[in-house]
């Protein structure tokens, strides 16, 4: 039991890493095109920490929230109450990663037409310039 | 017969190699190396998904965010810049 503390600890850590690594690329790197890919890690991080709290430990093994009969025997249930991670999550962020595709095209088609306007796509000369 | 202990290990290895990939990806100053960092990062989050008993989110993951957005990025620098800081 100890072992399997420690590993799930490192992986949420590791998130927390994650997070903060591609918060400094959004904020502090100048290319307009590294921002969005920092910005992509970033919602896909914080995708990932919403489906690992619903995750949950269960023995021997924990199954994924699908009922396999309709309709659902009596035992399925006991199985699904007593195994399934929470499915809840798991359908918000399949939502979240349509709309994120969404938003990220809409930031490209941005980033496109500020360099066909400024001929850059560094903030910092971009914000040098006048008018 | 695959014990716990070893969910739990893929686990923890998966988010550590995507930990250095995205420190790559964001240090990166060639953006192409920088979107095939971020698509490596990206098959480590769809093996931690898998992982956590969400396999539909792992089959809407993989090709959107290794296929699908790595190629809107290739073209988008293709258009642009393809260096980061001149």
């Amino acid at each position: 039991m100890e072992i399997i503390h420690v590993l799930f600890n490192i992986t949420v850590l590791a998130l927390i890493v994650n997070t903060g690594l591609s918060l400094y690329g959004v904020f502090a790197r100048p290319s307009l095109v590294k921002k969005i890919i920092a910005l992509s890690i970033f919602s896909d991080t914080i995708n990932l920490i919403v489906v690992l709290i619903g995750f949950r430990h269960a023995e021997p093994n924990p199954v994924p929230p699908i009922l396999i009969s309709v309709p659902p025997t009596k035992e399925d249930i006991i199985t699904f109450m007593q195994k399934a991670v929470d499915p809840v999550p798991q359908a918000l962020v399949l939502t979240a990663i349509v709309i994120g595709l969404a938003v990220t095209l809409y930031l490209m088609f941005l980033t496109i037409q500020i360099y066909r306007i400024y001929g850059t796509t560094d903030v910092r000369k971009i914000a040098k310039l006048k008018g | 017969m695959i014990t716990l202990e070893v969910y739990y290990l893929l686990m923890a290895v998966a988010t550590v190699l995507s930990t250095v990939a995205t420190y790559f990806a964001v240090i990166e100053r060639d953006l192409v190396k920088a979107a095939i960092f971020s698509a490596l990062q990206s098959s480590f989050y769809a093996l931690i998904f898998y992982l956590l008993m969400a396999p539909d989110i792992f089959l809407t993951y993989v090709p959107v965010s290794v296929g699908l957005y790595t190629a809107l990025v290739l073209i988008l620098i293709k258009k642009t810049e393809r260096y980061e800081g001149e």
